[in-house]
């Protein structure tokens, strides 16, 4: 199958509806397949080889949903490319997921006109990616150190049944209008995808404070709001009396919510946030739409087709948590690992550990997984790490999540200098070089020596710190 | 008391520096929005706030109003800084 199907079946049953919303512009899914479908055209000039992986590095808008929608009609692989990304950092995307180009809105050195304000550069792998004969349609990069995966890859068929199980828990209807203000180039495919597959209209919200977001809410009768703790807390600590009767569902993400946020939130607008749990992997895993105030700290009860375990419970209840069900990754990316020799009997371990009670609500007391979340962004501190490790006067660097009480988690990094003359001023200038802003860590402690794992001698990943 | 002058010199400096692109001319009187700063440079201006004075600008002061130029932010620091 291909992803495009979900498009054109929403445009084909309500042509008119608006799908998405950018300032004033208003596209019906009816105009939105035609710019799919004009896009098509004119990257298919190109002569992209089929199953190319293509980097996207668009900021929202409905550019991306159209560029992302053709190029998995051409069936090439989308592989986004956050816009805050420097050239460095892109280059290295290019190199480890061995694109056959990008598409940036801007053009750049030999790029190519392919529409207006989109430019394609060819850019030529040194191999040509194997996806092994899978109908690959997206990978997101986590970068990684050499020794690491840098990817995760998708299939067409795993995005829709990932799409189809999410909305069985989100059960988004044609009647629902999203107001989004999350970055597409790290949420997508359980997000906007899903929309789309389910005829919602999206409005892309461009102000996040609260007085301009509240006014698109309910200008738009928005009925779904989906964002990180950071815009709640904004929007809960608003001091207007202006309501939004309009939503039904408020969707906090990417890290753990905050009880502060979720009480100021559920006093100022009498509705409830809900939290979830989303895993790259998986996909959605779950939401805790039944009992969201009186389980306020639980992601929920298993979303959609998934089953959860509990590995090896302690007297509490509490283990390592894994997860069987549709819409599991295909693979992960440089090196190739296939999903079959990283699943157990079908089960993916997640690496965090929690607990499930007596009605089902999972409770996570730690989030083992290594990725960072700092206000709706992913960061990966392998990536930050690398780069660390590169500066002439660090010997090796761990770099962690520290939680945020307003942003969920800020980058901090624990480096060794090889010198005593090294100067940390002289790390943070060589981090601006290299990283896109939000990854550069906001702290820097100097250690001595970094924990390491007593078998295998590897740098301990820390786990969040309070 | 802190001058409201002192933290906008600081603000603007720290945006010039690490949130907009070396093109963009930023002044105190720089419209924000217009200029491209997203709700990424807000978070950062915000923990850039909080390393620097120690305290973090409340959620309901972050308005439209507030975030209109460097002044305006350096004077909403400058206020709930003064009143702790």
């Amino acid at each position: 199958m291909n992803l495009t199907e979900l498009i054109e079946k929403t445009a084909a049953r309500w042509p008119q509806k608006p799908a998405l919303v950018e300032e004033s512009t208003v596209v019906t899914y009816g105009e939105l397949a035609r710019q799919v479908g004009e896009l098509v055209a004119q990257i298919r000039s190109l002569h992209i080889d089929t199953g190319s992986r293509v980097g996207l590095a668009f900021p929202n808008g409905i550019a991306y949903v159209a560029l992302t929608f053709a190029l998995w009609r051409l069936n090439l692989v989308v592989v986004p490319v956050p816009t805050e990304c420097p050239e460095e950092e892109i280059e290295e995307i290019a190199v480890a997921m061995q694109l056959a180009g990008i598409l940036t809105p801007k053009p750049r050195t030999n790029s190519v006109v392919v529409a207006p304000d989109c430019y394609f550069t060819k850019l030529n792998p040194a191999t040509p990616p194997d996806n092994h004969g899978l109908n690959l349609a997206f990978i997101r990069f986590t970068s990684g150190t050499t020794s690491a995966r840098k990817g995760v890859a998708l299939s067409h068929e795993t995005v829709r049944d990932r799409v189809l199980s999410a909305n069985k828990a989100f059960g988004i209807t044609p009647d629902d209008t999203v107001i989004w203000c999350l970055p597409m180039a790290h949420h997508f495919l359980i997000t906007i995808v899903l929309y789309i597959e389910a005829g919602a209209t999206i409005v892309l919200a461009r102000h996040v404070t609260a007085k301009p977001f509240l006014e698109a809410v309910n200008h738009w009768k928005g009925t779904v709001l989906y964002a990180a703790p950071f815009h709640f807390s904004m929007w809960a600590r608003d001091n207007s009396a202006v309501q939004i009767p309009s939503v039904r569902l408020a969707v906090s993400t990417t890290c753990a919510l905050p009880q502060d946020v979720a009480n100021d939130f559920f006093k100022r607008y009498n509705h409830p946030l809900v939290q979830g749990l989303g895993v790259i992997e998986l996909g959605l895993v779950a939401l805790n739409t039944a009992a969201p105030r009186k389980k306020s700290d639980s992601v929920g009860q298993v979303a959609g087709d998934f089953q959860l375990r509990i590995v090896n419970p302690d007297a509490d209840g509490c283990g390592e948590l894994a997860v069987l069900g549709p819409g599991i990754f295909d693979a992960y990316v440089a090196p190739w690992v296939p999903r079959e020799e990283v699943l157990c009997d079908g089960w993916f371990f997640t690496g965090d550990i929690g607990r499930v009670d007596e009605d089902g609500f999972l409770f996570l007391l730690s989030r083992k997984t290594a990725v960072i979340n700092l206000a709706g962004r992913k960061v990966f501190p392998e990536e930050i790490e690398a780069v660390l490790n590169r500066h002439p006067s660090v010997s090796e660097s761990r770099v962690y999540g520290k939680l945020h009480p307003h942003l969920g988690e800020t980058v901090e990094a624990e480096v060794v200098l090889n010198s005593p003359d090294a100067k940390l001023y002289t790390i943070h200038a060589f981090c601006r070089e290299h990283l896109a802003s939000y990854k550069i860590p906001t702290r820097f402690t100097i250690v001595a020596a970094l924990p390491r794992t007593p078998v295998t001698g590897k740098i301990r990943r820390a786990a969040s710190v309070a | 008391m802190i001058e409201p002058l002192e933290i906008e010199t600081k603000l603007l400096d720290f945006l010039k520096r690490e949130v907009f692109a070396g093109n963009v001319v930023v002044t105190p009187e720089t419209d924000l929005i217009a200029s491209g700063f997203d709700s990424m440079s807000l978070v950062r201006v915000l923990l850039f706030i909080e390393q620097s004075y120690g305290f973090w600008i409340p959620e309901g002061e972050i308005t439209g109003d507030a975030l209109q130029n460097v002044r305006s932010l350096a004077a909403t620091a400058a206020r709930i800084l003064n009143a702790r």
